[in-house]
Formats: C-alpha cells, sequence, structure tokens
C-alpha cells in the first residue's frame, strides 16, 4: 500500500493535496467566507461544462449562463411549487437541463462556429426577458425565495464529532457544492481520457480528418452539448440553493462572459484549468470592490464606479490579453515554465541541430 | 388601418438604425470573416463622445460628423492594437478577444461616464406631420432620412471609388490583392474605422429613443446581428433590407401579438436569428455555403 | 545588357520544409527568360520568394537593390507584376474592376487610358465582358485577364507562373503572341515559368532548367533547344 502511494506520479499527489485542502478548510474559515468559496466552486462546475464543449469539442457557447439560469429555476420550481427537498432537486435539474443542451446541439450541428457564437449570445442576452413571462412559474421579475436547507442529523454529528464545533448551513451547502464539483470533475477527467475524449478533440482539430477515421461527428458534438449542459443545469440548481434566491436578473449575459473568462484564463482543454478560471473570475470582482473603497486615498465617487466598472473592464482586458499572450490560459504558463525549467535541467543536450535557421523575412 | 402604418413607418425608422449597425457587422465580416461582438460598445462609446462634445456647447451638426471621424480613428486603432496580433488565429480566438473588448468598453464608459442614463438631443423635433393620413414624427423621418444617407455613402464608397474597390479586393482575396499593391493589412484597419463610423450613426441615432447609458447598445446589438443574418451576413444590400424587415416586424409584433408585448420583442430579434439559422443560414442574400470556420 | 533581377543562392521553403536549396539566376533587362522544370521542382516557389510570399535567404536584387524584407506590396510597387500559379482573378468582382485594381496605384492618366486601348486591342474579348463578373469568364479569358491587368500594372518586370496551363494550344499561341510583343513594344521584361518548354525556348532568349530546388541547366534558349540530351532529360520533347 505505501509502496503504491510512494510510487504515484506526482500529480496525483497534487490532487490529494488539493482535494484535502477543500475538505479542510471551510471547518478553519467563517461561514460567510465559505459560502463565498461554495460559490466559486458552483462557477468551477459550470466553467467546466463550458471547457468540455469549447475547450474539448470546438464549438462556442457565448450563452451558457442561460443554461445554469434553467438549472437553477427548475430546482427553485420544484422545491417552491412542488415542495421538494431541494438537495433531491439537483440532479433532475442537472438530466432536465443535459437533456435541453444535447437537444439544443442537434440544430447547432447545421451552424458554423461563428453563428453558433452569436446564436448562443443572442440567446444569453434575451434570457433574463424570457424568464419574466411566465411569472406564474418564475416569479416573474421579483423570482423565487427559497428555504436553505440545515445540515441533516449525519452531517451534523459527524462534523461535531471532527471538529468539535457545530455546522452551520452554509457549510453543508458547501459541502454538498464540493462534492457534486468532485464527482463531476472526476468524470470529467475520465471523460477526456478516453474514447469520447478523444473522439472531440479529434473533431474540435479537423472535422474532415476525424470524419476520416471513422469518428461520429454528430453524436460526439451533441453529446458535447449534452453533457456541458448538464454541468451548467447542476450549476445553476447549486446557485439556486446556494443564493436562496434566484431572479431573471440573477442570470444577465455577463454572467455567461464569466464563464467564458472562467474557462479561457484557467486554460481551455484541460481538468484543473476551470477550477483556477473560476477562482479568477469569481474573487476577482469581490476583491476589487471591497478593497478599491477601503483605500481612503480613493475619492469616494471615483471608488463607487470603479466597484460598478471595474469587472467589466478587468474581465475585457483580461480576455484580450490572454487570448492574444498565453491562449492556453494559467494552466499553459505553468506546463510552459515548467518544460523551460526541465530543459535547462537537462542542458542543451537536445537542441535541434542541423536546419537552416529561418529568415525573418516574412510573408 | 392607420394605426397599423404608423407602426410600420416608426419600425422602418427603427430598422434604419438596426440596418446601420448590421452594416457595420457586414463590413468586418467581408474584411475577415469574422462577427465583431464588439461593434455595439464601440458604437456606444462614439455616442458618450458625440455627447461630450455637444454638451460642451458643440452644435449637434457638428459634433455629429466630428464623432464619426474620431470613430473611424478609434476602429483603425482598435484593428491595429487589437486584431492585428491576432489576424490569423483560429475564429474562435477572435471571437473571444471581440467579447473581451465589447467588454472592456461597455466597463470603460461606464467607468466614465457613470451608469446613469442622460437624455441625448435629437436633432429633429418630436412633432409629427400629417403625411397622406399617416402621422409621421419629424424625429422618425430625420432617423430614416439620416440612416438612408449613411448607407447611401457606404454604398458609394464601396462600389464607386478606388478605395472602396481595394477594401473589396483585399477583403475577398488578401493573397491575389497584395500581389496587385493592395496594402491589405491596412484596408482591414480601414474597414474597422469605417465600420466604427457606421456603427456610431447608429448609436447616435438611438440615443434620444432609449437615453445613453453603457448598456444602451446590448439589445440594439441583437436586433443588428438579426438584421445581418436575415440579410446574409456578407450581403451590404441584405444589411439594409434586414435592418428594415427586423425593425417593422419587432415594431408589428410588440404591437399587435399581445403574447409579445413590449418585453419579448428582444425575443422576437432571437427567433429571427435561430430561424434564419437554421432554415437559411445565407439569408435572403448571402451567397450559398462560403463557410468560414 | 544589365540585369534587371538577380537571385543569388536563394534558399526558400514553407515551415520546415526547405524547397529551394541555393537558385541563382539572372533576367537581363528587356529579355525573356524561361524557368523550366518538373512539377514540385520549385518553379512557382522561386516566385513567390521574388515577391516576398515565401521566406527565404540569400539574396534577390531587383534593378540594382535587395527586395531583403520588403513586403509583397512594396515588391509589387515598385515595378514587379507576378501573375501567381492559378491566375489571382478576383472572381467576386467584375471583369473591369479586376482590371483597374491593376492599374490603381498608377497616377499616368493619361497613359493609363492609352493602356487600356492597348489591352482591349490585344484582348477584344475583355471590352466586351468589361461589365461581367470575372466568374463566368472562361480559362482562357481569364489567363487573358491576368495579362491585362499584369499589363496595366506598368511594371518593368512581369513575372508569368505558367500562362499555357490548362488551355487550348491555338489560344495558348496567341496568348504567347501577345506576351512577346508586350516585351517587344513596352520593353517589360519577363520571367516566364513554364512546363511547356518547347514553347517558352521559342519565346525567350534564355532559360533555366530547375530540378528538385536547384539549377540543373542553364543557357541560351537556342542552345539548349538544340542540345539533344538537355531535352531528352530535362525538357521531355
Ligand atoms: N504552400 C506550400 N506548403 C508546403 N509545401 C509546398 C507549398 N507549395 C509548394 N510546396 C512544395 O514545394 C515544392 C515545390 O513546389 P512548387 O514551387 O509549387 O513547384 P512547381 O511550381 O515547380 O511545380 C513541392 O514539393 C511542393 O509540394
Ligand atoms: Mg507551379
Amino acid at each position: 500500500m505505501l509502496q503504491r502511494i510512494r510510487g504515484a506520479p506526482p500529480r496525483y499527489w497534487l490532487v490529494g493535496v488539493v482535494v484535502l485542502f477543500f475538505v479542510g478548510f471551510p471547518t478553519v474559515i467563517s461561514s460567510f467566507l465559505a459560502s463565498e468559496w461554495a460559490q466559486a466552486l458552483i462557477l468551477a462546475i459550470a466553467i467546466m461544462g463550458l471547457n468540455i464543449l469549447v475547450g474539448y469539442s470546438g464549438q462556442l457557447s457565448l450563452g451558457h449562463g442561460a443554461f445554469m439560469a434553467l438549472g437553477a429555476y427548475t430546482s427553485a420550481i420544484l422545491a417552491h411549487h412542488f415542495k421538494m427537498d431541494i438537495v433531491a432537486t439537483i440532479p433532475i435539474a442537472g438530466l432536465l437541463t443535459g437533456l435541453v443542451g444535447f437537444v439544443f446541439g442537434i440544430p447547432a450541428l447545421r451552424l458554423s462556429a461563428l453563428y453558433l457564437a452569436l446564436a448562443t449570445f443572442a440567446l444569453a442576452v434575451v434570457t433574463p426577458s424570457l424568464i419574466k413571462r411566465p411569472a406564474g412559474l418564475t416569479g416573474g421579475v421579483q423570482g423565487i425565495i427559497l428555504t436553505q436547507p440545515d445540515p441533516p442529523g449525519f452531517a451534523q454529528s459527524a462534523y461535531g464529532f471532527l471538529t468539535g464545533t457545530a455546522m452551520t448551513s452554509d457549510q453543508w451547502i458547501y459541502y454538498i457544492c464540493l462534492f457534486c464539483a468532485l464527482i463531476l470533475f472526476w468524470f470529467a477527467w475520465n471523460l477526456v481520457r478516453h474514447r469520447p475524449g478523444r473522439a472531440m478533440r479529434a473533431i474540435r482539430d479537423g472535422e474532415v480528418a476525424a470524419a476520416a477515421s471513422g469518428v461520429n461527428i454528430a453524436g460526439y458534438k451533441t453529446l458535447a452539448f449534452g453533457i456541458s449542459a448538464f454541468y451548467a443545469g447542476i450549476a445553476g440548481a447549486l446557485f439556486a440553493l446556494a443564493t436562496g434566491f434566484v431572479s431573471p436578473d440573477t442570470f444577465p449575459v455577463s454572467l455567461s462572459i464569466q464563464l467564458l473568462v472562467g474557462a479561457v484564463v484557467g486554460g481551455l482543454a484541460s481538468i484543473p484549468g476551470p477550477l483556477l478560471g473560476a477562482i479568477f473570475a469569481y474573487f476577482l470582482p469581490i476583491e476589487s470592490s471591497q478593497w478599491v473603497p477601503s483605500q481612503s486615498w480613493i475619492p469616494d465617487q471615483i471608488a463607487s464606479t470603479v466597484k460598478n466598472a471595474g469587472p467589466a473592464v478587468t474581465y475585457g482586458a483580461v480576455l484580450i490579453l490572454i487570448m492574444i499572450f498565453a491562449p492556453n490560459g494559467i494552466v499553459g504558463l505553468v506546463y510552459r515554465g515548467y518544460v523551460a525549467l526541465n530543459r535547462r535541467l537537462r542542458g542543451a543536450a537536445d537542441r535541434e541541430t542541423g536546419q537552416m535557421p529561418p529568415n525573418p523575412q516574412t510573408v | 388601418m392607420q394605426a397599423f402604418l404608423q407602426q410600420v413607418v416608426s419600425g422602418i425608422a427603427i430598422g434604419g438604425i438596426f440596418a446601420s449597425l448590421a452594416l457595420a457587422l457586414v463590413l468586418i465580416y467581408n474584411a475577415m470573416g469574422l462577427v465583431n461582438f464588439a461593434q455595439g460598445e464601440m458604437a456606444m462609446l462614439a455616442t458618450f463622445v458625440a455627447y461630450a462634445l455637444i454638451s460642451r456647447g458643440m452644435s449637434y451638426w457638428i459634433a455629429f460628423p466630428v464623432t464619426l471621424v474620431l470613430a473611424f480613428g478609434g476602429g483603425v486603432v482598435i484593428q491595429r492594437v487589437v486584431i492585428r496580433p491576432v489576424e490569423r488565429a483560429p475564429i474562435l480566438t477572435l471571437v473571444i478577444i471581440t467579447l473581451g473588448l465589447a467588454t472592456l468598453l461597455n466597463g470603460l464608459a461606464g467607468f466614465m461616464f457613470g451608469y446613469v442614463p442622460r437624455s441625448f438631443p435629437s436633432a429633429f423635433s418630436a412633432q409629427t406631420i400629417d403625411l397622406l393620413g399617416v402621422f409621421i414624427s419629424y424625429r422618425d423621418l430625420g432617423v430614416i432620412v439620416v440612416s438612408g444617407l449613411v448607407l447611401l455613402a457606404v454604398y458609394l464608397l464601396l462600389q464607386h471609388t478606388t478605395v472602396g474597390l481595394t477594401l473589396r479586393a483585399a477583403a475577398h482575396h488578401p493573397e491575389a490583392s497584395r500581389l496587385l499593391g493592395v496594402q491589405v493589412s491596412w484596408m482591414l484597419g480601414l474597414g474597422w474605422g469605417l465600420a466604427a463610423a457606421v456603427g456610431a450613426v447608429s448609436g447616435i441615432m438611438v440615443a434620444p429613443i432609449l437615453l445613453l447609458e453603457p448598456n444602451m447598445m446590448q439589445s440594439i446589438i441583437i436586433y443588428a446581428f438579426a438584421a445581418a443574418v436575415l440579410g446574409g451576413i456578407e450581403s451590404p444590400l441584405g444589411a439594409v433590407v434586414g435592418g428594415l424587415t427586423v425593425g417593422v416586424t419587432v415594431n408589428l409584433a410588440g404591437a399587435y401579438i399581445p403574447f409579445v408585448g413590449g418585453d419579448l420583442q428582444l425575443a422576437v430579434g432571437l427567433a429571427i436569428i435561430i430561424v434564419v439559422l437554421i432554415i437559411r443560414p445565407n439569408g435572403l442574400f448571402g451567397r450559398a455555403a462560403t463557410r468560414r470556420v | 545588357m544589365t540585369a534587371l533581377l538577380e537571385m543569388e543562392a536563394v534558399h526558400a521553403g514553407y515551415g520546415q520544409t526547405s524547397v529551394l536549396h541555393g537558385v541563382s539566376l539572372s533576367v537581363p533587362d528587356g529579355s525573356v527568360v524561361s524557368l523550366l522544370g518538373a512539377n514540385g521542382a520549385g518553379k512557382t516557389t522561386t516566385l513567390r520568394a521574388i515577391t516576398g510570399g515565401v521566406r527565404w535567404t540569400g539574396d534577390i536584387r531587383f534593378g540594382g537593390r535587395s527586395l531583403r524584407r520588403m513586403s509583397t506590396e512594396d515588391v509589387v510597387r515598385g515595378g514587379i507584376a507576378h501573375v501567381p500559379e492559378g491566375r489571382g482573378i478576383l472572381t467576386e468582382l467584375t471583369v473591369d474592376e479586376n482590371l483597374r485594381l491593376g492599374s490603381h496605384l498608377r497616377r499616368d492618366t493619361k497613359e493609363v487610358r492609352k493602356d487600356y486601348d492597348r489591352v482591349f486591342e490585344y484582348f477584344p474579348v475583355l471590352k466586351e465582358r468589361r461589365g461581367l463578373s470575372a466568374s463566368t469568364l472562361s480559362g482562357g479569358e481569364q489567363q487573358m485577364l491576368a495579362l491585362a491587368r499584369a499589363f496595366l500594372m506598368k511594371p518593368r518586370l512581369m513575372l508569368l507562373d505558367e500562362p499555357s496551363l490548362g488551355l487550348a494550344p491555338m489560344i495558348v499561341r496567341s496568348i504567347f503572341e501577345i506576351i512577346r510583343s508586350i516585351n517587344q513594344s513596352s520593353r517589360v521584361t519577363v520571367l516566364l515559368v513554364e512546363q511547356n518548354a518547347r514553347i517558352a525556348l521559342d519565346l525567350s532568349t534564355r532559360a533555366y532548367v530547375l530540378e528538385v530546388g536547384r539549377v540543373a541547366v542553364e543557357g541560351e534558349s537556342e542552345e539548349l533547344q538544340g542540345k539533344e540530351s538537355v531535352r531528352r532529360s530535362y525538357l521531355g520533347y
């Protein structure tokens, strides 16, 4: 047993440490911070969904906030109108959204990458007004207020036994989110390592070649849409649970952009990318909106403008800069650093030889 | 009947605004096979520039062309600074960059001008005249005339000047154009500048109606998408016809379909986009199947 | 005669694959020079190197000035008209618009008008089709349009990449006659890439034969035509 652990590659160790960290640290931080980290995990799930679609299958959705809205409202409506246990609604919301995503993926097959981006963007912009309309069901502009669940007995006693303190509702919700995130990241990891993931990447890198090697293009592209929407649906349901409230304004187009920022910053087509991207995309506006007003040297009026406009400016600038300078995001940068370090350690032994150096004469 | 015609006329007026923005989209699409998601925000920022000029005492009819020139310059700068480094990147990268640009410009406008909606002057009075039994406001009429003039100017520029010829050449066949001495990269800059100026017209025309604030163009860009897609995204004429059609359709749907009303008009725009893309992806005037992926 | 174009030990290629391995050639001012060779020998790549379409090392001089680091646009503006493989017709535009692109950089309006008259004398069919989309032209007519457009650029040097490709022999003959006349009466120097060696050698004074990216044979056209061994092994007739 010990042998096996020692023999494991370093990245398994890293995963173990990260998981332990996420399991352990809510016990030492405030209940409020735990709820913030729950939100970051929710974002990570949605971004992982987007990453499967964009990073692995090469289909760009600028409207994933709409799928989150669908999941959140499914969960809220089931809990509010049908008095279901809100935790039990989470898988239902995921499956329903996944199904809708799958169906959405069928007409999407006919669209070029550009048109798909355009249509999904339009969907994201229109989503809030679509939600408002069936007001009897969705609560219209007011939305739906939900009661957040208390931790069940087994969780209470386990938590009390391990930490000696009582578990709050926010901590319980955090652990639900963590549980979902772990499962879904594990699932994604398996997905991309096996046949479906290989097929999706083949399609992304060239449909003609993929078709020639026998990949079922239509099947895998719609599957990617379905899985991606499933993730967004789960994230939406968790979002309703963690916020205790859904309304049309919770799902503006900027949510979809936030998801895209997270996916791009973390690194498309990678597994740790969405987690890193989510932490960035979630905490950046929060931290900056707290930090700026706390600085006494910044005049109040400027501070309030910065608070409002800051996230958009940063998100926009980050999207542009990352796409120009580091299209593989944080993960790509880390990987590049790792390779450079390795090469330096191994010396110049395997430098390319012989070839005529390319002349800077350009096209 | 009279009420109906009135709806049609104001639909045409708003459609002219959509057409201007759609034309801006078409210009950039033709130049580089890209839908510019920042077109609306560029127009919004230009409108703020016009606002700043007018509120410093410049007359409307001087501020208007000055703004267009500044917008043109801004468009060229954006192409040089943001787009050129990634000119040959995959389309996904370019789309994400224009979306980033949209977000950035939106934030910058909020940063500089705040989020409080401001009333923007119109050059035309809100009084109406009776035209064959239909009451038309000078404002609608003015919007129609100005949009018409802009579209005409763009048409003349593209079809009847050497610059327009080289612009079109560079857009369709960059390699062959280079061999004829056309400076393709600058043509892209010019295309962005032109698109920015044309888009700015839509912002200035719509601001008196919607009130000026950073999110002003968020719905207009959806209608412009619908117009461009309906017309066939590579066709300037299509953008105009598409814009007018979308304007009238949305107006009539809002007035006569109770289910749509005021708040689902935007959904009509979305519906047009989706239906056209699925049934006839090349739109009304687009050539068949020149998919650039 | 002084050389208008000189290439010296030019290496060029696409990405990692190198195609030209040290090509040197010289095109005297006012002459027609043929560049021959089998398919894939590197003829097109040589022309692309001259107008900056591929990366290259070595030196290329035009009118005594090095073309190193110059963009395609600047090379072309300097007086080289390149009719590329496939003719480079802008099929979205009309015949007239294609011609206007040829002359769009010129400021000598009067001369331009005369040149248009010349062009329509050479190719009456283009005058008839002026308003039509260039995509409606036949292959031969497209080649005529490409030549006419190159002529309207008023170049000192024309690079022609297989003007005979895919055309009926009758049309090829008349096109080559016009190339000869452009060379002689307008003193335009021509570097002619051809697979059809016989007809190219008839027109040119000098010729180079490329073989896998190197000059295998060079000499006066007549001399090459006379050598049975050269004809057999390199020119295939
Ligand atoms: N765009 C390209 N990318 C990579 N290789 C190319 C490209 N164009 C030509 N080649 C290669 O360069 C070699 C020479 O091609 P080319 O110059 O077109 O020959 P020719 O014109 O004499 O037929 C060929 O082996 C061809 O495969
Ligand atoms: Mg060739």
